[in-house]
């Protein structure tokens, strides 16, 4: 038998997980013991400050790593290097940007939640809470734990931590998923959805780790390589679980065939949910693909670049023609979501230099745009007989005429989309330019044509919505009315975050590709 | 009976539960296929750990099992309070989310 | 001051950016600011432009680095400004009659509540393209590019009140995009072959021969798609007609002036590579000659007094196509058109927009007539540039359209006879639609009926109160028109633009090649030509009465009225799938959806059909979808194994 060696843990490398983990639990306690009136006060900064404290300890940590102090922590099950800790800053800048969009109220003091998850949709029980002024300040904490599994991610060096992340991430968003304070029924029909196919990949995900690990006899990523070069005749179960773990991950960030959760969930959960999901979510789910395909994957000494192309391809025109023909904007947001999945796996694909930094370059960029959008689709709100605010406005049509009634956010909402097209002098521009050249760079070319292509086309969806927003009339139908309410301060903030952030890493995306360029060596 | 019956037996799990996702409209009923899925992965882990001879597999299955806990907690609840709505736990009912 | 060069897209770009952050806080005083910054444009331009002409002609090329704008790996962008003859041409004559008609805009926009945002869009065109011409790389170019797109959109679209406006504003866009797919394509090639979009690099490059003739003649066709796009030239000419919808100081700017002109730029900016691939260069003036007659005729057609206008900046810019497709000696002569096309095209332009604003806003020229009594002002400079336009000695269009036609004239077997024959038609039917247009608005008897005057009550014509228009309109139209009046002999003083442009256009001793036709025979034929034109259109629209209604016409009228059919073909191709997306399938499926478009809407939708079909809502087929890829990818990784 082995004997037990207690690993040393580097307390210090880990210090933005734990500050984040610590402040989610600490908001456990919160919700449970300071007085109602004060509560979602406090739960409000802790959510806020625990993000931007966690960013201060990544600074400072890449000061110490970038640049030759690389190393694997906690027995080698985890990885500090420059990819692992530019994920985590830009996870936890959508935090940031992500967290105060998710806690803004209405001018009318309506927040995104419902004021008590376990009440039935229509229940007595639910109008008397909302009667009673209830809200569920538990959505704080449940956000900052999935953003601790989300900061693991990056970092996991090893299968089964990756596994744990998954899971830590996942579980939180689910049960946020399921508490959209309006719709509540398509809350928590998404909230169901996305739970099953989550499990159900996550399973095959850990089917995928058990032939792994029997293939090599480690979970490390870096031995699963080393491990393929003398076990002779098992090619097969490695091949196998190779593609489970790689499914389970691709999963995550919405790639084609395994997008389907995507438009449902993205429509039903939260508005601000859905901006923070799509933008951390996926940018953890790629860290951990970067690890995997970086690390792991060069050892086993095939070639994994087919099944990327197929997905990338998959995934660009699938969530291009699909978006084309939806009604709804955030649906048609989610699969756009799943063809910038496809975009920003061709930054990947061939395996270049450059990939990792592109990729997460292209992430930031999306990202930004991403939170921002949804921060908008937030404040596009219907109306009813009396003029009372009610919920969001998500029908394309309801969003007619909205750039002369509201121009400034319209213009930022243009932006955004901008971006997501990537017209040039917006952070999307150059994002798709870079994971372009970095897989043009690698010999991917037909790849790269293909991208051109579908981004062209892409493009128009995009531009549809702002032929709505600017050129279109509202036009009589039995949809009620819509109109944009005035944004709290917080989601003003993340709008101006977000908008600033797009616009500058278009026009100046020198110093974060610079930074990024540092960052690409991966610890082994 | 050799080490490989165990592996077998696994995939046999992982495939019936796999299956039950796949054709079972009940929520729990499918939840409990994946419920299966993940124990079969604990079989195969602790089969090849035993093969390897070490014990990284059957420290997996702890963690596994711990995660697979946390999953029935909010699957469940997501699943009753979808019950307290509908009346129905039918996968297939809840569709209104869909194109 | 040429380190100071960036100043020039800054100063509007930061003006547009005031005015649209301010909102309505700027209403009172943003046009003011609109017209200050295009003039400070101007006056920068002007201190640059006057530095280079200091110095000596081989040193004017210039390149301002500014920063580096996208490092990725050994392919990086820097953000640069190309100062050269070339481009400070550009910069004089976007910010000089950019500067013109903001002010005529005050005027026009006067009573539109909105004029302040209206100044911001002129602005952020200025921005864009002065950044077009003054860009170092292909990319920086393109970012121009788009935004001059974007503000050309959103221009266009400004009155979006009105549908049938926001309709052509999309269209343009769509057919933008094609040509942009074009620029696109034709960086990636070059960033394929030699790893850089900068000129100075890919001017290199196809010096040293470093790309084969396929890869160049990949880029100049390419390029030249990007050129055709923007310019409007066959065939992706469609939208230009519609584009006037837009406001017709916008018209005037970027539809006549500028934006439109981008195509031969770039045309004339790559010469290198078409310099290097013949057969792209043949089909640049091939797509001139053949433009510059299908703009005309559709001029001739048009009752409206701006899409005629618009079928004829088709045609002229078809001529500066040709002359830059017909290589060294055309070069110069194309950009010199284009300066002098674009004073006398701009003042034709704020001329129609001055007797509109006299006319109700009414743009159908059936209903002018005999306007010169009451619009005195508007008639001479509209005159001036008439004769401009026509190549009438001694205004400016005879200096710089006589030389391309004798250019078009210079060459070896059917290609000078084909261009030549080309360019000479087209002169002769230029006048007859100029001066169509010119006696149906400004002469005859009057179509229309004075406000106040006892009408019949059964008569058709409408009741009008023309007016000339106040002095902030005219005196800008004014200026345009001396420019059309002088600036052809002006520039061609000395050695005038084509020795300023030798360092960019290169040297080309025209003693040295010999038209087809002696020179005086080309000149006097044009002019016979051009007699002719003005003839034929007085006796048919000067001296005999003119119907209200249009008459059925000639086949070939009806076909040049409705564009030649270029927009069924393009409503089949682009278009009917277009409004398809973005109508019917916006406001859900209910509205709008008659067979036929159903029928027309392309594979996108049907594509997109199926994949609303496979997202049906179950997550049991959702799994199996899941489970279907693993099995996919494995299949493919062990396949690829093997």
């Amino acid at each position: 038998m082995t004997t037990f060696v207690a690993p040393v843990i580097d307390w210090a490398a880990l210090s933005a997980i734990l500050v984040i983990a610590g402040t989610g639990i600490v908001g456990v306690l919160v919700a449970a013991f300071v007085p109602a009136s004060s509560r979602r006060t406090v739960q409000v900064v802790l959510a806020l400050v625990a993000p931007l404290a966690a960013l201060a300890v990544v600074a400072w940590r890449w000061s110490v790593v970038v640049g030759g102090g690389e190393s694997t922590l906690v027995a080698g099950q985890l990885a500090e290097d420059g990819p692992a800790l530019a994920a985590q800053a830009i996870i936890l800048i959508f935090a940031v940007v992500g967290f105060a969009v998710m806690a803004s109220r209405l001018p009318n003091g309506e927040e995104a939640f419902a004021p008590q998850g376990a009440a039935a949709p229509g229940s007595a029980y639910e109008e008397a809470a909302r009667r009673a002024g209830l809200e569920q300040t538990e959505v704080f904490p449940l956000a900052l734990l999935s953003l601790a599994g989300m900061l693991v991610f990056p970092m996991a060096n090893d299968l089964l931590v990756m596994f744990v992340a998954l899971e830590v991430l996942s579980l939180p968003l689910y049960v946020l998923s399921a508490m959209a304070r309006r719709r509540r029924v398509l809350s928590h029909e998404a909230a169901l959805k996305y739970f099953l196919l989550g499990a159900f990949s996550s399973a095959l995900f850990l089917f995928g780790v058990a032939l792994l690990f029997g293939f090599s006899g480690s979970i490390s990523l870096p031995d699963l390589g080393t491990a393929a070069a003398t076990t002779v005749g098992m090619d097969g179960m490695a091949v196998v679980g190779f593609v489970l773990v790689l499914t389970g991950l691709l999963f995550k960030v919405g790639a084609v065939p395994f997008h389907a959760w995507v438009p449902d969930v993205y429509q039903g959960a939260p508005t601000p949910v859905t901006g923070f999901m799509a933008a951390a979510t996926k940018t953890a789910a790629f860290a951990a693909i970067l690890r995997l395909l970086y690390v792991a994957a060069p050892g086993f000494g095939w070639d994994v670049e087919p099944v990327l192309w197929a997905v990338a391809i998959a995934s660009m025109l699938l969530g291009t023609v699909a978006a084309i023909v939806q009604t709804d904007i955030k649906r048609t947001l989610a699969y756009s979501s799943v063809a910038h999945a496809g975009f920003a796996l061709v930054a990947i694909v061939s395996l270049s230099e450059q990939g990792p930094s592109a990729l997460l370059f292209y992430l930031l960029a999306y990202g930004l745009a991403t939170v921002g959008a949804f921060a908008v689709v937030t404040l596009v709100r219907e109306r009813d007989a009396d003029g009372n605010v009610t919920g969001e406005a998500t029908h394309l049509s309801q969003w007619a005429g909205l750039g002369r009634r509201h121009p400034v956010l319209a213009a930022t909402m243009t932006l955004f989309l901008l971006s997501f097209a990537g017209i040039p002098l917006t952070a999307g521009f150059v994002g798709k330019f870079v994971a372009f050249v970095a897989a043009a760079d690698g010999g991917a070319w037909p790849l790269v044509v293909i991208a051109v292509i579908a981004s062209a086309a892409a493009a128009f969806f995009y531009v549809r919505i702002i032929v709505l927003m600017y050129f279109s009339r509202p036009e009589e139908s039995e949809r009620p009315g819509a109109d944009a309410v005035e944004p709290g301060a917080l989601t003003r903030a993340s709008l101006v975050l977000c908008a600033l952030g797009t616009l500058v890493l278009g026009v100046w995306p020198t110093p974060v590709l610079d930074l990024l360029a540092q960052a690409a060596k991966f610890v082994v | 009976m050799t080490l490989l019956h165990y592996l077998v037996l696994s995939g046999v799990l992982f495939t019936i539960g796999a299956a039950t996702v796949l054709t079972r409209r009940n929520a729990i009923l499918a939840f409990m296929g994946v419920e299966l899925m993940l124990n079969s992965c604990n079989l195969a882990l602790v089969t090849f750990s035993r093969i390897h001879g070490t014990l990284t597999g059957q420290v997996m299955a702890f963690f596994v099992m711990v995660v697979a806990a946390a999953e029935v907690v909010v699957g469940l609840a997501i699943i009753v309070s979808i019950y307290r709505a509908r009346r129905t736990v039918s996968v297939d009912e809840p569709s209104l989310l869909k194109n | 001051m040429i380190d100071y060069s960036w100043l020039l897209v800054a100063i509007p770009l930061a003006s547009a950016a005031l005015l649209l952050l301010l909102g309505r806080r700027a209403d009172a005083w943003g046009h003011l600011l609109g017209v200050l910054a295009a003039a400070g444009a101007f006056v920068v331009g002007l201190l640059v432009f006057l530095e280079v002409m200091g110095q000596p002609s081989e040193d004017r090329i210039h390149d301002v680095f500014l920063y580096s704008w996208i490092p990725a790996g050994d392919l990086h962008i820097d953000a640069g400004l190309r100062i050269d003859p070339l481009s400070l041409t550009f910069v004089l004559l976007i910010t000089f009659v950019g500067t013109l008609i903001h002010i005529y805009s005050i005027g026009y926009m006067a009573h539109d509540a909105a004029r302040r945002r209206f100044f911001a869009y002129l602005n952020l065109f200025v921005a864009a393209m002065l950044l077009l011409v003054l860009a170092d790389s292909y990319a920086l170019l393109f970012v121009g590019w788009e935004g001059v797109g974007l503000a050309s959109y959103l221009l266009i679209g400004f009155w979006n009140h009105n549908l049938e406006y926001a309709v052509a504003a999309k269209k343009a866009f769509v057919m933008n995009r094609v040509g942009d797919m074009g620029l696109i394509i034709a960086m990636g090639l070059l960033f394929a072959a030699i790893g850089s979009v900068s000129f100075t690099d890919v001017d290199a490059a196809v010096t040293a021969g470093a790309l084969s003739t396929a890869q160049v003649t990949a880029v100049g066709l390419m390029l030249l798609l990007g050129a055709v796009g923007k310019s409007a030239q066959f065939p992706l000419q469609a939208w230009l007609g519609d584009a006037m919808a837009g406001p017709t100081p916008v018209s005037a700017l970027i539809h006549a002036a500028t934006m439109v002109t981008a195509g031969v730029y770039l045309v004339v900016r790559s010469r290198l590579i078409f310099e290097a691939s013949p057969t792209a260069q043949l089909v640049v003036a091939c797509i001139g000659a053949f433009t510059l007659l299908l703009g005309a005729a559709i001029a001739c057609a048009k009752d409206d007094i701006k899409k005629s206008l618009a079928g004829s900046t088709m045609s002229q810019i078809g001529y500066m196509v040709l002359a830059a497709g017909l290589g060294p000696i055309g070069y110069a002569f194309a950009i010199f058109h284009l300066v002098t096309h674009g004073f006398f095209k701009a003042g034709l332009f704020l001329g129609a927009g001055s007797v509109m604003h006299a006319n109700g806003d009414s743009t159908d020229m059936r209903t002018y007539g005999a306007l010169r009594k009451v619009m005195l002002v508007t008639w001479l400079t509209f005159g001036a540039c008439w004769l401009a336009i026509m190549g009438v000695p001694p205004f400016s269009g005879f200096y710089s359209k006589d030389k391309i036609i004798e250019s078009a004239f210079v060459g070896e077997g059917w290609q000078p006879w084909v261009f030549g024959g080309a360019a000479l038609i087209g002169a002769g039917v230029t006048a007859f639609y100029m001066s169509r247009m010119f006696f149906l608005t400004f002469h005859g008897k009057a179509r229309w009926v004075e406000a106040g005057a006892t009408v019949a009550p059964d008569d058709p014509r409408p009741v009008r109160h023309p007016h000339e228009s106040p002095l902030v309109m005219t005196v800008p139209i004014i200026v345009l028109a001396i420019g059309a009046l002088g600036l052809g002999f002006a520039l061609t003083l000395g050695n005038g633009i084509t020795g300023w442009l030798e360092p960019v256009t290169g040297h080309y001793d025209h003693d040295a090649h010999h038209a087809v036709l002696p020179v005086p025979v080309i000149t006097v034929t044009t002019l016979v030509l051009v007699a002719l034109g003005i003839a034929l259109a007085w006796r048919q629209y000067g001296m005999s009465p003119v119907p209200l209604t249009a008459p059925t016409g000639s086949a070939l009228t009806r076909a040049a009225r409705r564009d030649f059919y270029a927009d069924d073909v393009n409503e089949g191709l682009v278009m009917r799938p277009g409004q398809h997306l973005t109508r019917t399938l916006v406001y859900a499926d209910t509205a709008v959806v008659d067979g036929a478009v159903r029928g027309t809407a392309s594979g996108a939708v049907g594509l997109g059909q199926l994949a609303r079909k496979l997202q049906n809502g179950y997550v049991r087929s959702y799994a199996a979808m899941i489970l279907a890829g693993v099995v996919l990818a494995g299949i493919v990784l062990h396949l690829v194994r093997m």
